[in-house]
């Protein structure tokens, strides 16, 4: 059976703005500032990914910290796994 | 909310206000916008569908529409199509009247919009003193058939003085019809100018307000009541203006505004019809002053963290001055109270 893929939730949109990408979620609404600068595209969230997919280029120290940030944004229900 | 990255400046605002339309089918006499008969000269459908493109070019995430009735506008449900192909969520403030079975099942077609229908008291007599005779019962109806359906809906209620000990029943109400309650700021702009006296609500009201709220959690407010938020609120929602940062307003003719209760021209950020969207929003010397905005009279409150001088839009109807603070603060209804009370004791 293939790894479960993340996405963002239907609920939520996101964007890039000069300090990293900006969540919103329309039930709330809530917003969620996040610093990533240009480590994550907002297109990153576009489709379904694996959870340790991530963008080329990313580098080996870069990657324990985008894993956090994406385990925080499942937790916090931008994304939802599928 | 991390005011610092607000305060870096949005490249587009998060959601704005979209008055489609001033033709309304009701006189309600708290109407922000005095709606009644059409404006002169609205946006044309494609003038409208045109701009739809320009938000989504901008990465604007939800236009909450309103008016005016926006379904009194023929046009209402291809600008709600446009949005909904560019993935842009949509919340529609309607009345209600105009809801029909056939209506409601078309919306329900699209996973991105939701729906506020206005009601202004969890009695006949008192929503429909307000909105005109037979609108409670309409609006119950339209409630019903939205519950029905997928649609995120929701009851949206103007807090005046005559329905404030309402409240809490009509959060019983929208239980029991199986969708939520939002409650809005009544600010004196529009008609809600014209019968500000006879329907502000009271200190003490606002104060017990505040207090139920901070224990109904599942009650939406918007941004509306930032200024009479307590601490268990805080996590729910905005802890400042968001006008001009966050979020703006464009009116039937296509002027942009910080907001819909600042539509008039001293408040004009600019024409659609001579800018672009995302010009207006770049450029506008109204927004960068909103975005300087401080409320340096209210720093030295102990509730500055929780609202920053509150709704600068209310500061400017009451006192004639943006950088005023909001008159009707918490801090400043328990004030009031406290020096009515010393005046009576003298």
């Amino acid at each position: 059976m293939a790894a479960a893929g993340i996405k963002l939730h239907p609920s939520c949109r996101v964007r890039q703005e000069g300090f990293g990408l900006l969540f919103y979620d329309c039930k709330g609404p809530r917003l969620l500032f996040a610093a990533t600068g240009t480590l994550l595209p907002a297109d990153y969230f576009g489709t379904v990914r694996a959870r340790d997919e991530f963008p080329d280029g990313t580098s080996e120290s870069q990657k324990p910290a985008l894993q956090k940030f994406i385990t925080q944004l499942l937790e916090k229900g931008f994304l939802r796994e599928q | 909310m991390s005011n610092k990255y607000v305060e870096m400046g949005m490249r587009s605002p998060v959601n704005l206000t979209w008055e489609v339309t001033l033709a309304c089918n009701l006189r309600c006499n708290h109407c922000l916008s005095s709606s009644g008969e059409k404006a002169c000269n609205e946006l044309s459908t494609a003038e409208a569908l045109d701009l739809v493109e320009q938000l989504h070019t901008a990465g604007v995430f939800q236009v909450n529409f309103g008016g005016g009735e926006p379904f009194i506008r023929p046009d209402f449900e291809e600008i709600l199509a446009a949005c909904h192909a560019r993935g842009i969520m949509t919340c529609i403030s309607t009345n209600g009247t105009l809801l029909t079975p056939e209506l409601v099942a078309r919306l329900a077609s699209s996973p991105l919009v939701a729906i506020q229908v206005s009601l202004d008291g969890a009695r006949r007599e008192t929503c429909d003193a307000v909105r005109g005779d037979g609108v409670f019962d309409a609006a119950i109806a339209a409630v019903k058939l939205l519950a029905a359906t997928k649609i995120p809906a929701s009851i949206n209620t103007v807090l005046t003085t005559h329905n404030a000990s309402e409240i809490p029943a009509m959060h019983d109400l929208a239980r029991s019809l199986g969708v939520s309650l939002r409650v809005s700021r009544f600010r004196p702009s529009g008609r809600g100018a014209d019968n500000w006296e006879s329907l502000r609500p009271t200190p003490t009201q606002l104060i017990d307000f505040s207090d139920w709220l901070a224990k109904s959690g599942d009650v939406r407010t918007g941004d509306s009541f930032f200024s009479l938020t307590t601490q268990e609120r805080q996590g729910l929602g905005l802890n400042l203006c968001g006008a001009a940062k966050l979020t703006c307003c464009v009116s039937p003719t296509g002027h942009m505004y910080p907001c819909a209760f600042l539509q008039s021209d001293r408040f004009e950020a600019g024409d659609l019809r001579a800018s672009s969207f995302q010009e207006i929003w770049d450029t506008s010397e109204i927004y960068a002053s909103f975005r300087n905005l401080r409320i340096h009279s209210c720093e030295e409150c102990t509730r500055f963290d929780q609202c920053h001088g509150g709704c600068p839009a209310v500061a400017w109807h009451l006192k004639n001055d943006i950088n005023g603070g909001d008159p009707e603060c918490l801090e400043r209804c328990v004030t009031s109270i406290a020096d009515n009370r010393l005046a009576e004791a003298a």
